[in-house]
Formats: C-alpha cells, structure tokens, sequence
C-alpha cells in the first residue's frame, strides 16, 4: 500500500508537473529565455541578483518546506487517509503549484513589485493593509500552533530539553566558527551536526533524561504548562532580537542537517519497510467530532503540501528577484511545490502505514498531534538499524528544532511589523526588545488559552485566504494582459469560498465554546480572530471583483520588460 | 567506441553531481551569502548616502574628497539610486521566514 501510494504521489508528479504545468508555461505565459528579468535589469547585488535554478530551487523548496506539510496531513488524516491524499495530489495539481508558479511570473513580469505592491496597483490601495493585517494574524496563529506544540507537548517530554540545548549551542558554534573564527564550511558542518547528534543521543540517556523527570515532578502538571512555553519564548526572544548571523542563521543552519537527514533515514526504512495500512480505514466519515465537516475543514487543515498563501509571500519577494532566465520560473516554484506534496505524501504515510493501524494512529495522535510524526519517523529509522528509543527522541528533536526555527524569525518579523504599524502611536514599539516582547507575550497568551485544532484550523484558514488573495492578483494580472485566466480564476473562487465557509464554521464553533464556559478566553480570541479575517476577505472579495470588471474592459497593458 | 560511451556517463554522472551541490548549496549556505550580500549592501548604500546624498536631494555640500571617490562610485550610483529610493513594504520581509509553509 505504501508503495501504491507514493505510485500515485510519483503519477501526479508525472502528469501534473510534466504536462499540465508544462503546457501552462508554454502556451499562456510564454516565457523568453532571452527577456531580461528583473534580477538582471536591476541587478543591485543584494535583493536582484540572477541565480542558477538548481540554486533556487534548493532555496525555494527550504523556503517553503517544513512543519506545515508535516502537521496537516497527520491532523486530516482523522477522515481516513484517502480524503487526505487526493486533497495533497489534486490540491497541488489544479491549484498548488499554479500559485507557486505564477507568484514568481508575475513579480518577474512587473519589475520586481512584491505581493503588497501588486495587491496596491491591481486591486486597491487598502488590498495591501488588508494583507498586512492577514500576515500578522496568521504569523500570531503560528506561534499558538507551534508554541503550544513545542512548549506544551514537546519540550516536557525529558528526551527532547538537552538535545535541543545541543542543537542551538552547536548553531551558536556554527555562526562563531563561521563569521569570526574564518572556518572552513565543511570541517564547521561536521563538528557542530556529529556534536548535535551526539547531544540528541545523549538528552535520551537515562543519566540525562532523568534530571529532566525530576524538574517535570517537581513542577507538576499545572507549573508544566507555563513553565516550558516560557522556555520556548526566551529562545523565541533571543533568536528575535540578536543579530541574525549570531543566532538564527547558523542555528537553522545546523538545524537543516539535523532535519535532511532524518527525512533521507525515514524515507529509505520507508522503501526498505514499506510497510501496509493495516485497518486504517481509506475514509471514516463526513465529519470528525472536534474538527468539522470534510468540506471545508479539510481543504484549510491540508495547507501547505497541497496550496499555502505564505508561498506566494516568499516567491515574490525573494525568488522572483534572482530569476535569471524566464524559463526558470517552472522548474524552481512549480518544482519545489510538487517536492512539497512528496513530503506531505510521506507525512501522511508516517500517520498511516508507519503507525501499523486505525487505534495505534488514535492512541499516538490523542498524545500530540505532531508526536504521531515523530513515532512513525522512528518506526521507518528502526528499519535502517536506528534503535527505536533514539529514533523517537530524534523525532521530537527534529519536530522542535523545526518549529522553533520557524518561530523565532516570525516573531523578529512580527516585531517589525508592530513598529512598522503603531510605531508612530506607540515610539516604544520601536524599541527592538518592546517589540519582540509585545509578539511573544501575545503568543503566550494564545498558547495558553486557545484550543489546538482550532487555532490550527484558522492558521491554515488565514494561509488559504493569502493564497486566494494572491490567485486573485495574478487572475486580474493576467487579464490585464488579455491572457486566458481560467486556470487560475475558479482556484481562487474554490479557495475564497472554502475559506470564508471554514473560517465561519470555527468561529460559531468557537463562539458556542465560549459561552458554553468551555475555554472562554481561548474560545473569545479564536472567535474574533476568524471575525476579523472574515472581514477583511469580504472586502477583499468585493475590491477584488470591481478590479477583475475593470480589467474585463480594459485595453491590455503591455508587461514590463 | 566504448571509451566514449564511458566518457559520456562520466560526463553525465558529473553533470547530475553538479545540479545535486548546486541544490544543496541552495538548501544550506545561499542564505548565509544573502545575508552577507545584504548586509555589505546596506553599508554601501548608507556609505554612498552621506558621500553623495545630494544626488538625490540630500543637502550634502560635497567635500573635495568625496569628488576624489566620485570615479569609483560612478559605475554604482545607477544601481544606489534604484535600490534606496524603491518603494518597499513589510512583505518585502517575507522572504526572511522560511519553513513556514
């Protein structure tokens, strides 16, 4: 079954990229290999600067790839685990790699211009503040999805405190060796990834994991829960207001070793293993008690693996930039989506085959969503000869180590943006450390008071939102050019009606929660937090259909260059 | 005849190796060169910036030798001005998040 599956992943792959994208590229968008992109008109050596498309495609894909494809498909896989598959192939194939693709062609087309600039000139002036607003509450979502994740559920766990202490020591090595000490890249790789290892090998000895037993005891269950998120805001705190080169780069550096070679471990045991469903049913219902009805809940529960609006963020800004030849556009943000339903296909499988059955997936889930990752992973290192109690740690490790990198840039991000927004009413937020502090201790309160699979639904509801948004800018962009928009119009109204029914659907189940007295403050947040993105899309939706009746008859605009 | 078809598999092995470090160098150290290309760039815009900022409007009296450097700041100043005068907003900042998903 495990191999049948990943037939149909390699199948989609095969007739998605190599024949419907490829016919996409050639006959609508037409690329010139000879046009000028804007990385090399404008080349300034820093943000334009045209690069190979193996370069950028590696980029592209650790850009877009992590704990995202991870945690969806294990959460969809409560409806079975065919829903949840055809969502990740045919979610990439009509509407994934489409966004991807065309979020590089259009910034490349228009000189440059980011998301926010093109949602201001295609749409309307306040599409950009509108955009910013979804940006920050998705960015808030993450840390209350991922935060509660690690700081409630992993780093308790005794095996995961001292390996993650090795992983972020040995990336503060990495950044010493590199930028002061004038080390080779190679010999720094091999000490702090074999150090970090062997750290990871160690946090789940008992001599080491004990010590952590004992402080769990000695804090008890309630002194847990705020005692370790309040680890991960510190961490969080430092990766945000030191100097890049100093903590986040060579952190995520070695973090990536860590993670590629796990993910390269767990998919040979996978081939090596390839191991059967078991009585893990292909479906299980309309609708999952706790989570909502298949449609739409699914459609927001799968984002990134299938369609994330945070790629298109990415792709404009940073890809788009360095494009050096037009045809590169297909290959590099078309590619590395695909890539990216693979690793959502092999989470899926971890939730399935590796879990051997329905009960064993129940029974790992209801311990911590992310947990059932970590268990499969192991069970696919233990079929290469990794002991089962290391894999596991290694799992927990690798899961952390993957969301904090993650969380520390969004909240050097989130800093930003709270100087940028109210910096001017507020002077404080100015201030680096006030800023961070606001954005962590807002988290906090979202990890402590919001309920998971709520907050995770409205995050992947305000990433979808991004993505119908950003498939609405290259449908009128398009038009303007009088090129046939089809193949990106009815994605967006797919995506823009699935989310705005999700969002609605959590937030009454969100508001009922609350005046239930179940989790009021959590509940009351969640509940406004869906309001306001419901909002903004309505107005989205309304400037975005004047914008797409000017373009029906308008004369086309000639494409820059 | 067989040596050129082991020649060619060479070649081709070489070829696939080639694209395989150029992934990986996209995967792990490109942000690291980003990042120092960002960062020599800011410095140079502001360098620029209080040398030659009246070019742009800035009321600098240029000094006998900030003219000395104008040959050597010539060929950059097309570049400087696109760069510090482009309109940009946080989304610019996307690019920085990566694994979001």
């Amino acid at each position: 079954m495990t191999i049948l599956v990943l037939i149909l992943a390699a199948a989609g792959l095969a007739v998605g990229y190599g024949l419907y994208a490829r016919t996409i590229d050639k006959n609508i968008i037409q690329p010139d290999p000879k046009k000028a992109t804007p990385a090399k008109m404008y080349m300034d050596g820093v943000d334009f600067t045209p690069a190979s498309k193996n370069v950028l495609f590696g980029y592209q894909f650790k850009s877009i790839a992590a704990l995202g494809p991870i945690g969806g498909p294990i959460v969809a896989a409560q409806w079975g685990w065919l829903p949840a598959l055809l969502w990740i192939i045919l979610g990439t194939f009509f509407i994934g790699w489409v966004q991807d693709y065309a979020s590089i062609v259009v910034p490349m087309r228009s000189e440059g211009d980011t998301f926010g600039a093109l949602s201001y000139k295609l749409i309307s002036p306040r599409a950009r503040s509108i955009l910013l607003v979804f940006i920050y509450l998705y960015l808030l979502l993450i840390m209350g999805a991922f935060g509660k994740v690690i700081g409630q559920i992993f780093l308790p766990k005794p095996v995961v405190p001292f390996g993650i202490l090795s992983v972020i020591l040995m990336g503060l090595l990495a950044g010493q060796m590199t930028y002061k000490w004038k080390q080779d890249i190679i010999l720094t790789t091999v000490i702090t990834v074999v150090v970090a290892f062997f750290g990871i090998w160690l946090g789940q000895t008992s001599a080491i994991s004990g010590i952590f037993d004992g402080l769990n005891n000695a804090l008890g269950a309630n002194g847990q829960k705020y005692f370790w998120p309040i680890i991960f805001a510190i961490i969080c705190y430092l990766g945000a207001v030191l100097p890049i080169w100093r903590w986040a780069q060579p952190t995520n550096y070695v973090s990536f070793w860590i993670i590629a070679l796990g993910m390269l471990g767990g998919v040979i045991g996978m081939i090596v293993w390839h191991p059967s469903f078991g009585d893990f049913p292909a479906f299980t219902g309309w609708t999952v008690p706790g989570l909502g009805p298949l449609w739409p809940i699914l459609f927001v529960t799968i984002a990134c693996g299938a369609i994330s609006g945070w790629h298109s963020l990415v792709s404009s800004s940073g890809t788009a930039r360095q494009i050096e030849r037009e045809t590169d556009a297909l290959p590099v943000g078309g590619g590395a989506m695909w890539m990216e339903m693979v690793l959502a296909t092999i989470s899926l499988l971890t939730a399935t085959a590796a879990m051997g059955g329905w009960e064993a997936y129940k029974e790992a889930f209801a311990g911590g969503k992310f947990g059932v990752f970590a268990s499969g992973l192991a069970a696919f290192l233990n079929h290469i000869g990794i002991p089962t109690a290391f894999g596991t740690a290694y799992g927990l490790v690798f899961l952390t180590i993957m969301g904090l990198t993650i969380c520390y840039l969004v909240v050097r991000f989130m800093r930003v943006a709270s100087a940028e927004f109210l910096g001017d009413a507020i002077p404080a937020l100015k201030n680096v450390h006030v800023g961070a502090i606001v954005a962590l201790v807002l988290s906090l309160i979202v990890i402590w008071t919001g309920v998971w699979q709520t907050i995770w639904v409205l995050f992947g509801g305000a990433n979808q939102m991004m993505a119908s948004l950003a498939l609405l800018i290259i449908t009128i962009w398009l038009m303007s050019q009088k090129k046939p928009a089809a193949w990106t119009f009815w994605p967006f109204v797919f995506m823009y009606v699935t989310t705005i029914v999700a969002l609605g659907y959590k937030g009454v189940h969100a508001f009922q929660a609350a005046f239930a007295g179940t989790n009021v403050t959590g509940n009351i947040i969640a509940g406004v937090i869906a309001v306001v993105l419901i909002v903004c899309a309505g107005i989205l939706g309304y400037d975005g259909v004047q914008a797409l009746s000017r373009q029906r008859g308008a004369a086309p605009v000639k494409d820059t260059p | 005849m067989q040596t050129s078809a082991r020649e060619r598999i060479r070649e081709k092995i070489r070829h696939v190796a080639h694209i395989a470090g150029e992934i990986l160098y996209g995967m792990t150290v490109f942000d690291w060169v980003r990042g120092a290309r960002r960062q020599r760039g800011e410095i140079e815009r502001l360098f620029i910036l209080i040398t030659f900022g009246d070019i742009i409007g800035l009321p600098i009296l240029p000094p006998y030798y900030t003219l000395r450097l104008l040959p050597y700041v010539v060929p950059v100043l097309n570049r400087w001005k696109r760069s510090l005068l482009r309109e940009r907003d946080l989304t610019d900042l996307a690019e920085l998040i990566e694994g979001v998903g």
